[in-house]
Parts: C-alpha cells; sequence; structure tokens
C-alpha cells in the first residue's frame, strides 16, 4: 500500500505536467482528444492506472486524452462502430464477433505472453473439486460478451455435455471482474466465471477479497484482451497516435508505472491467429445453436 | 395493635417534612415520566422519518433494477447502503419477490437468492408501524415497493437501533440521576425548612410529655412572639401549667391533711379505747388504798393496772407512730403491722365487725420499704372499707410476698368499693368535689412506690383490693441519685 501510495502522488504529478503539456500541444495543433473506451470488466476502482495512462499517452502523442467509461462491452463497441470512440480495451470474443469491423490494434503481454485463462471460482470452504460439483448453484458471469466471464464457461459445459442454462439454478451477470471475486467471497453467488488476470491480479491488490475465493477450474490458454480500433480507422492519426504510445509504453515514466499497476509487461501485435482458440468456442456454442 | 400503630407512628415534627419530601420525590418522579414520554415520542418520529427516508431513496433506485432482474446491481446498492454508518443505520437488506422468494440479500449465506423469505417478513414489522417499544438493537422493518403503479417486491431493512437504545439509556440514566439529586435537595431543604417551622410545636410537645414531673412553663424569651399564633400556644401552655401546678399544690395539701382526717376519724375509738380500761384502774387505785396490807390485793390491782396503762401506752404509742414525720424514712417492719391492728381494731369492733388479720411476712422482706406509706395505705383501705360496710361484715388484711413483691389484700364481705369512687383509686382522673381524698393519697403513694393497685376477689367471692410494691426501692433510690 505504501507503494502505491508513493506511486499516487508520482502520477499525480505526471498528470498535472502531461495535462499542461497536453493543454500546450492541443491548442497549438488544434487537435481533437484521443478517445479510449473502457468497461468496469478490466477496470474498477483504478483511476491510478488511468491516471498513468493518460499522461503517458499525453506525452508521448502531444495529444489530450478522453476515457469513455461504460457498462457492459455492448456499449462499448456500439461506440467503437458509430466512431465515438478512437480505441477500446476489449475481450477478444466481442473483436471475433466483429471480425469484418473490428481489428486488434495491440495485445497485452502478460507473464510473459499475450495469452490468459479463463477461472471458474468458488467460496474457499466450498467444498467442490470439479466444475460438475458446482451443479445447480448461483453463478456470477461479468458480461455476456466477456470470453473469460461468460463465454469459456458455457463453452466448457456444452463441451462437458451439460445444458448451460440449467447447469447452474440461478446465474446473473456482474458487468465486473472484480464484482464476479465480490458475489463469491460475500456467497452472493456460489461461483463465479473470472479472467485468470484480472483474478491474479486482485490477488495482489486486494488479498482479503480473493484470498475468501479458490479456483476451481482453469481454462485453456486464449489471446489476451486485445486494444481494438474500428477497422475503418486503421490507417487514422489517432490509430497511429494510439499505437505509437502503446508500442512505446515502456518508453516513459507513466507508461511504465502504469504497466506496473496492470501487472503487464508490454504490448504486443496481435497475431492472425491469436484469437482463433476463442473463436473456436464460439463456434461451439453456435454449433449448440 | 392500636399502642404498636401509635408507637410506629413519627411524630409530627418529623411527618411532615417526610410529606414533602415524599411529594417533592413524587413530582420529581411524574417530571421525569414526562421528559422521557416526549422523549420517546420525539425518538420516534426520528426513527419513523429516518427509516422512511432510507425506504424511499433506496426503492426508487432499486425497483427498475428489480424489474430488470439486475441481481448484482441490487446487491450492489443494498451492500453499499448497508456499508454506511450512523446512530440509525440499515446492517442488511432484502428483497422478497411476491411468491415470498429472496429476490436478494444482503445476507446472501442466510438467505441465498430463491430461497424462502416468509419468515424475513413475518420476522419485520411494516414502516409505517414503527414504534419505540420494538426498538431493540436491531429493528427489522419493511415496506412494499411500487414501480409504475405494480407492487413488486417487499423490502425489508435491518436497522441498527443500538446507538438510539445506548442515547435512550444513557437519557434514562442521567434524567433519573439529574432528577434524584434535584429532588433529593429540594427534599432535603424541603425537610430542613418545615422542621424549623416545626421546631416552636415539638418543643411544646416535648414539655409537655416529659416523663416523670409536671409539665414545665416556658421562660418569656423562649416564646416565640413573631409568630402570634405559636406565641399564643405557647402562653396557654404555660397558663395551663401554672393552673396544673397549682392544682397539684392544692391536692397535695389535701392530701396532708387527710392523714389528720382518719386520726380524726379514730379519735373518738380511740378515746374509747383509753377511757374503758380507765373505770377499772381507779377501782383498782380504790382497792390499793383501802387494802393495802393485804398484798394479795395489791399485787392483783397493781397487776390490772399494769395491763390497763400497757393497753393505754399502746394506743399511745401507734397513734403517735402514725403520724411521726420520720416513719417516711424508716424502714417497714412486722411491728409496723401490729401497730395498725391496735388503731383498727376498736373501730372495727365498735361497728360489730369482724376483723381478719393475717400477716405472712417477716421484718427481712418488708424492710425495703418505707414504714409511713405503707402504713398510710393499709390504714386509708381499711378504714375506707369499714366505714363502707355495715355491722356484722367481715373484714380482713392479707400480706405476703411473691416474686420480689409485697401483696397487700384489704378484703370485705361487704359490697365492695363503689363503681364512682374506683376512679379515685384506680386512675389519676381528676377527683370530683365533694368526696374525700383517701382513696387518691392511696394511689399517690402507691405510685410513689412504683406500686400497683387492682380489685379482684378472695377465694369466698368477697371483695379485694390488691396493693403489690416491688420490693427493690433501694434501686429506685440509686436511680434517683
Amino acid at each position: 500500500m505504501t507503494r502505491e501510495g508513493r506511486f499516487d502522488r508520482r502520477a499525480f504529478l505526471s498528470s498535472l505536467t502531461a495535462g499542461l503539456a497536453t493543454a500546450r500541444y492541443a491548442s497549438a495543433r488544434g487537435q481533437p482528444p484521443l478517445r479510449i473506451g473502457l468497461t468496469p470488466v478490466f477496470l474498477d476502482n483504478e483511476w491510478q492506472v488511468l491516471e498513468s495512462l493518460r499522461a503517458h499517452v499525453v506525452t508521448v502523442t502531444g495529444q489530450h486524452v478522453e476515457f469513455v467509461q461504460r457498462r457492459t462491452y455492448q456499449e462499448v463497441v456500439a461506440l467503437l462502430l458509430l466512431g465515438e470512440l478512437d480505441t477500446a480495451w476489449l475481450c477478444g470474443y466481442p473483436l471475433m464477433q466483429r471480425p469484418d469491423r473490428l481489428t486488434a490494434l495491440a495485445i497485452p503481454v502478460w507473464r510473459g505472453r499475450p495469452l490468459y485463462q479463463a477461472y471458474i471460482i468458488a467460496a474457499e470452504n466450498r467444498d467442490a473439486e470439479t466444475l460438475s460439483d458446482l451443479k445447480g448453484d448461483i453463478h456470477a458471469y461479468s458480461d455476456p460478451d466477456s470470453n473469460s466471464g461468460h463465454l469459456v464457461t458455457v463453452a466448457e459445459l456444452l463441451a462437458q455435455n451439460e445444458r448451460p442454462e440449467a447447469f447452474f439454478d440461478t446465474s446473473f451477470f456482474t458487468f465486473g471482474h472484480r464484482n464476479v471475486v465480490r458475489a463469491v467471497a460475500q456467497r452472493l453467488a456460489g461461483s463465479g466465471s473470472v479472467d485468470g488476470y484480472i483474478y491474479e491480479a486482485l490477488s495482489t491488490a486486494e488479498p482479503d477479497l480473493v484470498d475468501r475465493t479458490r479456483v476451481i477450474w482453469r481454462s485453456d490458454w486464449h489471446g489476451f484482451p486485445p486494444v481494438v480500433i474500428a477497422t475503418e480507422r486503421k490507417d487514422s492519426m489517432a490509430t497511429a497516435a494510439l499505437s505509437r504510445a502503446l508500442f512505446e509504453i515502456e518508453a516513459t515514466e507513466p507508461g511504465r508505472e502504469a504497466l506496473r499497476q496492470l501487472q503487464l509487461d508490454g504490448f504486443a501485435h496481435p497475431r492472425p491467429d491469436s484469437f482463433d482458440s476463442i473463436a473456436a468456442l464460439m463456434a461451439r456454442v453456435a454449433d449448440r445453436g | 395493635m392500636a399502642s404498636v400503630a401509635s408507637s410506629l407512628t413519627l411524630p409530627l415534627s418529623l411527618r411532615v417534612p417526610l410529606i414533602v419530601a415524599g411529594l417533592m420525590v413524587l413530582m420529581g418522579l411524574i417530571a421525569s415520566q414526562l421528559v422521557m414520554s416526549s422523549l420517546v415520542r420525539s425518538q420516534e418520529r426520528q426513527l419513523s422519518d429516518l427509516a422512511r427516508s432510507d425506504f424511499v431513496t433506496l426503492s426508487t433506485t432499486i425497483a427498475p433494477l428489480i424489474q430488470r432482474q439486475d441481481i448484482w446491481e441490487m446487491y450492489d446498492v443494498l451492500d453499499r447502503a448497508t456499508q454506511r454508518t450512523g446512530g440509525f443505520s440499515a446492517i442488511s437488506a432484502s428483497l422478497v419477490d411476491a411468491r415470498g422468494r429472496v429476490i436478494v440479500s444482503t445476507r446472501p449465506e442466510q438467505y441465498p437468492v430463491g430461497a424462502h423469505g416468509v419468515d424475513l417478513i413475518a420476522s419485520s414489522v411494516p414502516v409505517t408501524e414503527l414504534s419505540y417499544d420494538n426498538a431493540q438493537d436491531v429493528i427489522s422493518l419493511r415496506d412494499v415497493i411500487v414501480y409504475q403503479g405494480r407492487p413488486i417486491a417487499q423490502f425489508i431493512i435491518e436497522f441498527d437501533a443500538s446507538a438510539l437504545a445506548a442515547e435512550r439509556r444513557q437519557t434514562w440514566f442521567w434524567l433519573i440521576a439529574g432528577n434524584a439529586a434535584a429532588t433529593g435537595l429540594l427534599a432535603l431543604g424541603g425537610y430542613f425548612m418545615i422542621r424549623r417551622v416545626l421546631a416552636p410545636i415539638g418543643r411544646l410537645s416535648r414539655a409537655m410529655s416529659v416523663p416523670g414531673g409536671p409539665p414545665q412553663a416556658f421562660a418569656p424569651e423562649m416564646i416565640p412572639h413573631r409568630d402570634r399564633e405559636l406565641a399564643n400556644l405557647y402562653e396557654t401552655y404555660n397558663s395551663m401549667t401554672r393552673a396544673v401546678e397549682a392544682r397539684s399544690l392544692t391536692e397535695r395539701r389535701l392530701a396532708e391533711r387527710e392523714r389528720f382526717v382518719s386520726l380524726g376519724r379514730l379519735s373518738g375509738t380511740l378515746a374509747h379505747e383509753i377511757n374503758n380500761p380507765l373505770g377499772g384502774l381507779l377501782n383498782s387505785v380504790d382497792t390499793i388504798k383501802r387494802f393495802p396490807e393485804r398484798s394479795d390485793v395489791v399485787l392483783k390491782s397493781a397487776d390490772i393496772l399494769e395491763r390497763g396503762l400497757k393497753q393505754m401506752r399502746d394506743v399511745a404509742r401507734s397513734t403517735l407512730s402514725t403520724y411521726r414525720n420520720d416513719l417516711a424514712t424508716l424502714p417497714l417492719t412486722t411491728a409496723d403491722f401490729e401497730d395498725l391492728y391496735l388503731l383498727i381494731r376498736p373501730e372495727i369492733e365498735r361497728k360489730a365487725q369482724e376483723l381478719h388479720w393475717n400477716i405472712d411476712v417477716d421484718d427481712a422482706d418488708c424492710a425495703a420499704l418505707p414504714a409511713g406509706p405503707v402504713r398510710q395505705v393499709l390504714l386509708n383501705l381499711l378504714l375506707n372499707a369499714s366505714g363502707a360496710s355495715d355491722a356484722g361484715t367481715e373484714l380482713g388484711l392479707r400480706i405476703g410476698v411473691e416474686a420480689q413483691t409485697l401483696h397487700l389484700t384489704v378484703w370485705d364481705s361487704g359490697p365492695g368499693l363503689p363503681p364512682h369512687v374506683r376512679p379515685r383509686l384506680l386512675s389519676d382522673a381528676p377527683v370530683d368535689p365533694g368526696g374525700g381524698l383517701g382513696l387518691r393519697l392511696v394511689r399517690d403513694l402507691v405510685t410513689s412506690l412504683k406500686g400497683d393497685i387492682r380489685l379482684s376477689r378472695t377465694e369466698n367471692g368477697y371483695s379485694a383490693i390488691i396493693v403489690t410494691l416491688p420490693l427493690s426501692p433501694a434501686e429506685e433510690k440509686s436511680d434517683d441519685a
């Protein structure tokens, strides 16, 4: 916590400096701010991360940054497609739902790889070892358009010849991976589907919360939730600026601080097959009808 | 019982201040009750307003979420609402649908989603019926959430009222402590003030009830002249004490005379007693003159003379003994009873009555008592019995000792002591004018000897007056000293 507190002050000063720089650049060049879409699925109560990111982007691009938060992926995707956003940090699942209109700009690198897992978690004292032990549960999903927070669990149930709509007694969406962990920790839900990366990050940031849960099941590795743009804006100046900011994130102190806070190593260029595993899950669900 | 009750009754000078103090305590209690009921009403309004406010605010937020069945958002809203702290804050909240199923609860372990929630409703009271009586540490209230004109859920909130309950207890404590202190001070002040006001009455009461002596008049400087009523009371009391003293003096003089009255009553008999042997004595003297040479006649006449003179000497000695002043201090002996016999016998014989004399004591038994008062008591009682009886009546004296008490019984076969004169002997009531003071003198003397008088019957059924005198005057004297 002391470390975070120290960082907060630095982030604030960086932000202040960047803010002043942005104002100077913006007024000089007359450029609109960069609009970045986010959902609470990724970020909740993490304003320090946003401030670090803002400071970094301003420093690198000289453009002001405007973060736009919406509750669901669906809303963010809609804004992205409408051109209301220049980019958004989404999940592989909504990206693969609109492969024709959305393009992955960058993919975060976590623990050396651009991959992550989905976890199914339950209460720490729960007498359950496998997914089938959770039958009849009250289950917390994250977002209907989340890969780890919904698609992976549904696809796995189908793989186990279960009916996802009947496997759990009740299920609901919390629209946030942290909320899934809260719901399980506070016993509102018996189990939950959560992003493995978020879960691991929370175990460091909020160990008291995570310690009240445990992982029952881990999925295969999937492409890490990417930073997405609308395909038609692939060649825009904003995209170029954002691309520079992302791939040069280690060039500035706020950028490095943002990576530390996010527990990421950096950003990589996505490969064509980065999200094939998610596409396969989608196909499995679609095949079931 | 009456005597016990009277002994338990507090004196006026204590009773009135205590009543005043008690009334002040009562006033304090009533005032406390009024303040508390006002506080209760105020807290009820406060609780009701707070609870309604929370219900309205949360219901407005949560109704659309219920409609959308957004479990997490409902939980999040309720969870945040129950994280607040304060004097009267929600500690848990639950929603129950029309079928009695839990929609969501901030106590999910106890009330999971979809569980039966009927007991949640049963254990709560409608928010409109909130009263202070059910304001325990936790109050469970419920209300119906209406959305777009349709009731969609029962909303149950548990409020933490421990701070209010503690405040109520604290208020009670300070109110009672404060009122008790104020009432105590006022009561104490009232007690001493009223005691001060009633102090002259207390002095008067104490002066009137001094044991073993006549009431004493107040000196002029002790009379509270500033208070006219009290001054009148004191002066009236002083007048009364002077009247009592004058009466007492008169009675003492009359009693003194009574000793001589009894002698007067005996004088004729005594004269006769002396006169009777005189004829025989003079005859003996003539005989001696006529026959001086006959020694046998002279000796016989001298013997007659001696006996006659001895009789006259005994009568004279007895009479004198009765009226000697030093008898009051000389110890009683059996010789005093013999003297009495000599004194009374002629009167009895004159009235052709029969005297029974039964003395069953010795000198050691009665040495503790003074001779004079006892002789006077017996003489008066015997003369009274004889005087009130006709010829042929039997009367007697019986003296004995029992349990360190000298029992003197004077009895007669006559009609006994008439009722109208009994108070003279048996009480301290004023003596009716016209009557003699002999019996009252008996009472006074017996009282002075710490004795007792009662009327009784002998085994023959004759009326008797029994005087009992304790044989411990030596201790009394030492006490008096």
